[in-house]
């Protein structure tokens, strides 16, 4: 099954790394959800792309790991055991706050 | 996710350094929300950035601005909503509406970005601070600046009023733009549209549907009347679904039955020649269904109805029972009852959704009037002995059934039921002697509907004479066995049915002397009986037998079937061809009423007139001499002649049979009243007045007056005595 554009979104970090993932898996976010659901034709729907420049790269690509590993195992009786979420110590404070921010 | 270190608040921290670094970051950040917003409103947000708008707006609740975005949001909302008041109010006529429907639009599309983009504020400042949510506070200011705003609040509803109007009175108008508009009223909040636009709507309704019903009244009759409420009825809850709050429905709908139909309920059902009446007389089922299911909307409706149906019925009915015209004829009477049940029978079923109120005071009526007739139990049962005697020959079992159980329905409604069983005692006792019962089933059906009806005690005497009938049956084989084997044969065939006396309502002393080859007969069968049946009496009861005879006439030769009296007069002819009124009295000794009666049907009718009276004359009188028509001629070879039988009774017999009645209630109310105070000692007079006439209910309505003799005569007797103390009070002495 291809993927077509409208399938996705791009996040881009502080530094400019470009993370492409489903709008499904972005829409783990509420503030994803809204932003790209919002009526009104805000800059990031028209492009397909959101940056973020108050969220770096490593951060980001571990935001992005985890709205994949939250709708993979969200309502999802079947799977017994749910596979720990490692967050490495050193950057649990700036991704609590990135998460604040996202609403996820 | 908890890997920090568990300690104080760590939010806090960071966040206090930073607003320490930049003291103007509030006013600038609130500056770039502030220009958005205005874009927004001007349908411009194609150039903004989602993420820098919510990012400014995260700041600065996080930096404690949280009140700063707040107030600034509200402020700027007024001043932007202020500015699209004057340019709702600006617009001419009919352009009015649709530009306020266009900029509450516009606003709701804004007030969503708007939303989205403080989303964080609605998340965290408002809940804590416990401030109305973005969403909210839109709407509530838009409803202070726009729906309640001085210049558009009352042109608002004028126009929506007006617009109704122009519906209401068969203009085309925009529904969807009224759709709109008050869908508006409902996201404003339930207080908005009830205060701000339904509590008016209704009044205004109200004052539309008070003048047209006056209108109509005046000019309508009631079945168009009714079918114009129907219609506007209708128009109203179609109006609802198209462009009102559907919680409306109801109310608007009381509106309108109320001006419509319940300020006019009497005026309508009352209407000359078109109203409940007339529509009754008419069976216009249609109608009356409209009438109730229209009145059946208001309180009072269906009751002001069922009155005058009642009213109706009764006045009706009573003009049925007592018309003299209508009570010659009982079996016409009696079809004419229930004609007139079936009739609304049908009515309520068809019209009035089988509704129990009506089939109850449909009941109550009937029961009311049919007793206004004391001679109604008679007719009733006139009229079954007509359709047991022939009305049912060829009528299938059911159909039968159908018969009896209208007239058991009848027989419900009386109150007499012991004159009823009296008249039918004495009409089954013809039928079963003179052997005219059609189906020995539907008697006995009958019989059992009885029982149920009233139990055992009702109908084991008729019962008895079933009994009797079988019993006769065997003993006159065995009788006639004997007749052969001891060579006795006679021309004469003797049928005797042997009568449990008190099962039978039989008339003492009806005597008559019967020719002697009969009374030779009648010895012998007296002497077998009597054989058998040591200790009984026999008594002849000539006045209810049949006879079947052989007559030769010059012309033809005919088989006469006659009752005993007739045959006694006949059989003198075979001796004499001419004897006069006073010769036959003298002769057979019958009554005089029943003397008159057959040689009436003997002499004076058409077609069976064995004998010739002089002078010619409907009426036998005594001077009257009878000779033997030898040129009697008909085509059949059996004929019947009547007697002037089981008709209803004339005014002497009725009285008699009225007598009869009251003696046999004596019995019954004094037994009622021992049973009573045999269980209850001591009770005042009122209270056994009352107990007495439930006992008696299902048999009859005691007369107060008559229980009262009854226990005067208790009380003489011994059974009963007054208390010392209160002479109210009776007392039972065991």
């Amino acid at each position: 099954m291809g993927i077509t554009k409208a399938d996705t979104v791009k996040l881009i970090s502080a530094e400019g790394f470009e993370f492409v993932i489903h709008k499904e898996a972005a829409m783990i976010s509420n503030t994803l959800k809204n932003m790209l659901s919002s009526s009104g034709g805000f800059q990031e729907t028209e492009l397909g792309e959101v940056r973020f420049p108050e969220i770096s790269t490593p951060i980001l690509e571990k935001l992005c790991q985890f709205f994949y590993y939250k709708l993979r195992y969200t309502n999802s009786a079947a799977v017994k055991n749910v596979p720990e979420f490692k967050i490495e110590p050193e950057i649990a404070i700036e991704l609590l706050m990135a998460s604040n921010f996202l609403d996820c | 996710m908890s890997a920090s270190k568990p300690k104080k608040s760590f939010k806090i921290e960071p966040f206090k350094h930073k607003v320490e670094m930049d003291p103007d970051y509030a006013n600038n950040t609130w500056k770039v929300l502030e220009d958005a917003i205005h874009e927004i409103y001007n349908h411009n947000a194609s150039g903004l950035s989602f993420e820098e708008l919510y990012r400014s707006a995260y700041n600065m609740v996080l930096h404690k601005y949280g009140n700063k975005l707040y107030e600034g949001l509200t402020t700027t909302m007024t001043n932007q909503l202020q500015k699209v008041a004057g340019q709702i109010d600006a617009a001419q006529g009919d352009t009015f509406l649709e530009e306020l429907n266009l900029k509450w639009l516009d606003h709701n599309k804004s007030l969503q970005m708007i939303r989205d983009i403080l989303m964080y504020m609605d998340r965290t400042y408002v809940t804590n601070q416990n401030k109305v949510p973005v969403h909210e506070l839109g709407l509530n200011l838009w409803r202070d600046a726009i729906v309640r705003n001085g210049r558009i609040r009352d042109r608002l509803l004028k126009t929506l009023l007006d617009l109704v109007h122009k519906e209401r009175t068969g203009e085309v108008i925009n529904r969807g733009l009224m759709r709109n508009v008050t869908k508006m009223f409902v996201d404003l909040g339930q207080t908005v549209y009830l205060e701000d636009f339904e509590k008016p709507f209704l009044d205004a309704t109200a004052d539309f549907y008070k003048a047209e019903a006056q209108q109509f009244i005046s000019t309508s009759d009631c079945t168009d009347y009714l079918r114009k409420a129907e219609k506007r009825l209708n128009e109203e809850i179609e109006r609802v679904a198209h462009y009102l709050d559907q919680k409306t429905e109801s109310k608007l709908t009381t509106v309108v039955e109320r001006e419509m139909i319940g300020n006019h309920m009497k005026l309508l059902v009352e209407m000359e020649n078109s109203g409940l009446v007339s529509m009754l007389t008419n069976d216009k089922y249609e109608d009356l269904a409209r009438m109730y299911n229209l009145f059946r909307r208001v309180p009072t409706g269906l009751q002001t109805v069922r009155d005058l149906m009642t009213s109706h019925l009764r006045e009706t009915g009573k003009q049925l029972v007592t018309d003299p015209e209508r009570q010659r004829d009982p079996v016409e009477f009696v079809q004419r009852l229930l004609d007139e049940k079936d009739k609304y029978d049908r009515l309520i079923a068809q019209s009035f959704g089988n509704d129990k109120t009506f089939q109850n005071a449909l009941n109550s009526s009937f029961e009311f009037f049919i007793n206004l007739n004391t001679r109604s139990p008679e007719f009733i049962s006139l009229f079954v002995d007509d359709k047991l005697k022939k009305g049912l020959k060829g009528v299938s079992e059911e159909d039968v059934e159908g018969v009896l159980d209208k007239v058991m329905m009848l027989f419900r409604y009386l109150q007499e039921k012991d004159v009823f069983e009296k008249y039918y005692k004495q009409h089954l006792a013809k039928r079963l002697l003179s052997g005219r019962t059609v189906s020995d089933d539907a008697e006995r059906s009958l019989i059992v509907k009885l029982k149920t009806e009233c139990g055992y005690q009702f109908t084991s005497k008729l019962e008895g004479m079933f009994t009797d009938m079988k019993t006769s049956k065997d003993t006159m084989a065995a009788f006639q066995q004997k007749m052969v084997e001891e060579g006795n044969d006679s021309d004469i065939s003797l049928q005797v049915q042997v009568l449990t006396t008190g099962s039978w309502p039989t008339q003492p002393g009806a005597k008559a002397t019967l020719p002697p080859e009969i009374l030779e007969q009648c010895d012998k069968f007296k002497n077998f009986y009597l054989s058998t049946h040591t200790g009984r009496r026999l008594s002849w009861q000539t006045n209810m037998g049949t006879a079947d005879l052989r007559a030769t006439f010059a012309h033809s030769r005919h088989e006469l079937n006659v009752s005993t009296y007739q045959m006694c007069i006949l059989l003198l002819f075979n001796n004499a061809d001419a004897l006069s009124y006073q010769e036959i009295q003298a002769a057979t000794e019958i009554p005089v009423a029943d003397l008159k009666r057959n040689l009436q049907s003997l002499a004076c009718v058409k077609g069976r007139n064995v004998l010739r009276k002089e002078p010619v004359g409907k009426d036998v009188d005594e001077d009257d001499v009878f000779h033997f028509n030898d040129k009697f001629t008909n085509k059949l070879h059996k004929i019947k002649i009547g007697t002037v039988s089981a008709q209803k009774e004339s005014e002497p017999e009725k009285q008699e049979t009225r007598q009869k009645v009251e003696e046999d209630r004596k019995p019954q109310i004094e037994a009622a009243i021992v049973r009573i105070m045999k269980s209850r000692r001591l009770l005042d007079h009122n209270n056994i007045i009352s107990e007495v006439t439930k006992q008696l209910q299902s048999r009859f309505l005691p007369n107060p007056a008559v229980i009262k003799k009854r226990i005067e005569s208790l009380i003489e007797r011994e059974f009963l005595e007054r208390d010392k103390n209160d002479r109210r009070l009776y007392r039972y002495l065991a």
